[in-house]
């Protein structure tokens, strides 16, 4: 099975996609997760309901959907509804098992900052702002964040927290008021899996991808991961799962272009 | 009774003015109310605050105009097929320290919609706790939110945000008869909310239809007349954005828009030049959004963008 070529970000997605479990309900936002979200449907999570910001309950998608209020988006939902129904009546009441997060910035406590960069008022970049990503992270179950491991991205301290991870320590989300005070956060990358260490809420490695190394992991992150002494390695992608997205989800090659 | 149904003109002539705060309708790439954007910037209405979740292309076009002094959402997003997500005239005023953004996230949003709507000066939210959305304000806003402990279970804090009650909601959708029941189709986002908030609304629609089938299928009714002010029939109103049903999204010119408005946010004095030459060509030479569709392509195009959209459904 090692011989079959694969890109980084298909692992990713394919990795991404073995934390949701069948039955739960997953709040997806664009890129990446809607592949995962997708190919968790096809693989084993059948009866899976995704959610979406703009309104749409239970889509069964095909061509992958390139932004939250794509038309595309809708495909044979069970509910085409609003904003405050999925954003309010499912999500901030608790019932969101696995909610997609990314961000410009992530730090040790998983935070995430998609606002700016640099001064809030004075700015070196302006990002689009929170969106749906605030309430995902105050109010899934479980976070799930696909993202491509740089030492920019994985800085120390967010420059704004846009969503919450632990803030700034194992209480800190209780100490601010967030009811989900204890959420597993995930974050995949194209170099390893990481989560949470519940007795610093601080960032710890959990996995390797195939042929990284610890170094390597730690060199392209700008904060201190916890290394515990045991750590997993990432399951090389199967050939079902690789069909999967290149045949029948992402067929045009959207997401993983030939560079 | 005088009837509703007017042109963008007419309506923006009437309900906007310099300085109303203006709540805009649809979701990134779908529902844009494009056509009374266009109408805005020919009237050069001013001072302007824009409301919403996700402002995305009609809120970007504005602010690119210069129209707009500050924005109070959840994002100011464009995002689509690749297409650069964050609106570049957004990022080049708030850069410059020409635009205000008071960042909220659309949970806060909608519930200070929800507020607004049902006459309630503020609402509990569970969401921005924790984070650096309760941190920050734009500069000239005043007391953002409040934390208060739950009456009931003094243990727990309950986050309060203002009511927002926008001066005029502006949006594109699908139908609306002629007394101005609005039938929305496909998702809603933060509309209906937003409207019912609203002191004034603008309503474009692809078709108006006769109020005998409202009265036919009346659960069909996302809005009822009540709210709504002014009907103005423009088919492709949300051109280059999409309308659910009706036509995609025309990538093409939305490319081409993001490549104009991020000349003008790195190229300088030439890259000014090229994103006042789209509002002039596209925008201020059309005595109406009917010569933009023209220009856009017209009927060949836009039945290509409604071939698209049966290809999604």
């Amino acid at each position: 099975m090692g011989d079959i070529a694969y890109k980084k970000e298909e692992l990713m997605v394919i990795e991404a996609s073995k934390y949701i479990k069948d039955g739960e309900i997953v709040f997806t936002g664009v890129g990446l997760p809607v592949v995962a979200a997708t190919l968790a449907q096809k693989m084993h999570a059948p009866n899976m309901t995704i959610v979406v910001e703009s309104g749409v309950i239970g889509p069964q998608l095909k061509l992958v959907p390139l932004s939250i209020a794509d038309s595309r988006i809708m495909r044979k939902a069970v509910r085409l509804g609003s904003l405050r129904e999925v954003l309010g009546c499912v999500l901030q009441r608790g019932m969101v098992d696995v909610g997609f997060l990314g961000g410009a910035q992530i730090d040790q406590y998983a935070n995430l900052n998609s606002t700016v960069i640099g001064d809030y008022y004075k700015p070196k970049v302006r990002f689009p702002g929170s969106g749906g990503a605030n309430p995902i992270a105050s109010h899934a179950k479980r976070l799930l964040i696909i993202t491509p491991h740089q030492k920019r991205r994985f800085t120390k301290k967010c420059d704004y927290i846009t969503s919450p991870g632990y803030i700034d320590g194992p209480y800190g989300r209780k100490n601010a008021g967030l009811r989900m005070w204890n959420p597993s956060i995930t974050i995949v990358t194209d170099l390893c899996v990481m989560g949470i260490d519940s007795t610093s809420g601080r960032l710890k490695l959990l996995k390797l991808m195939p042929d990284v190394t610890i170094e390597q992991v730690r060199e392209n992150t700008d904060f201190e991961l916890i290394i515990p002494s045991e750590i997993g390695a990432v399951d090389l992608p199967t050939e079902a799962e690789l069909r999967l997205i290149r045949k029948e989800i992402d067929p045009e090659r959207i997401y993983f272009p030939d560079n | 009774m005088n009837s509703k149904i007017m042109t963008a003109s007419e309506a923006v002539e009437r309900f906007i003015f310099d300085g109303a705060s203006v709540g805009v309708g649809g979701q990134n790439a779908v529902g844009a109310p494009m056509a009374i954007a266009h109408e805005i910037i020919r009237q050069r209405k001013k001072d302007l605050t824009l409301l919403g979740c996700n402002l995305a292309m009609a809120a970007d076009i504005l602010i690119g105009a210069g129209l707009v002094k500050k924005c109070e959402c959840g994002t100011c997003n464009i995002g689509y097929r690749g297409i650069p997500s964050m609106g570049y005239a957004a990022r080049r005023y708030y850069q410059e320290g020409k635009l205000e953004i008071e960042d909220y996230e659309h949970l806060g949003m909608v519930s200070r919609f929800l507020a607004g709507e049902m006459g309630l000066p503020f609402m509990p939210v569970m969401s921005s706790l924790g984070s650096d959305i309760l941190r920050y304000k734009a500069p000239s806003t005043g007391k953002k939110f409040e934390i208060i402990q739950n009456p009931w279970n003094p243990a727990e804090k309950v986050l309060l945000m203002p009511a927002a009650i926008p001066d005029v909601a502006i949006i594109h959708v699908q139908r609306v008869d002629e007394m101005g029941n609005v039938i929305m189709e496909g998702f809603v986002a933060h509309t209906p909310e937003m409207v019912r908030a609203s002191k004034k609304v603008i309503v474009s629609c692809e078709e108006i239809i006769s109020s005998e089938e409202t009265r036919n299928y009346p659960e069909m009714t996302t809005l009822p007349h009540i709210y709504v002010d002014a009907i103005v029939e423009q088919p492709w109103g949300s051109h280059p954005m999409a309308t659910y049903r009706y036509y995609d999204c025309d990538v093409e010119h939305l490319r081409m828009y993001q490549e104009c408005a991020e000349a003008a946010l790195k190229e300088g004095k030439s890259g000014m030049e090229k994103y006042e030459d789209y509002l002039q060509e596209y925008v201020l030479s059309c005595d109406t959004f009917n010569d933009y569709l023209e220009k856009i392509g017209g009927v060949k195009k836009l039945m290509e963008l409604k071939r698209r959209m049966r290809e999604v459904m």
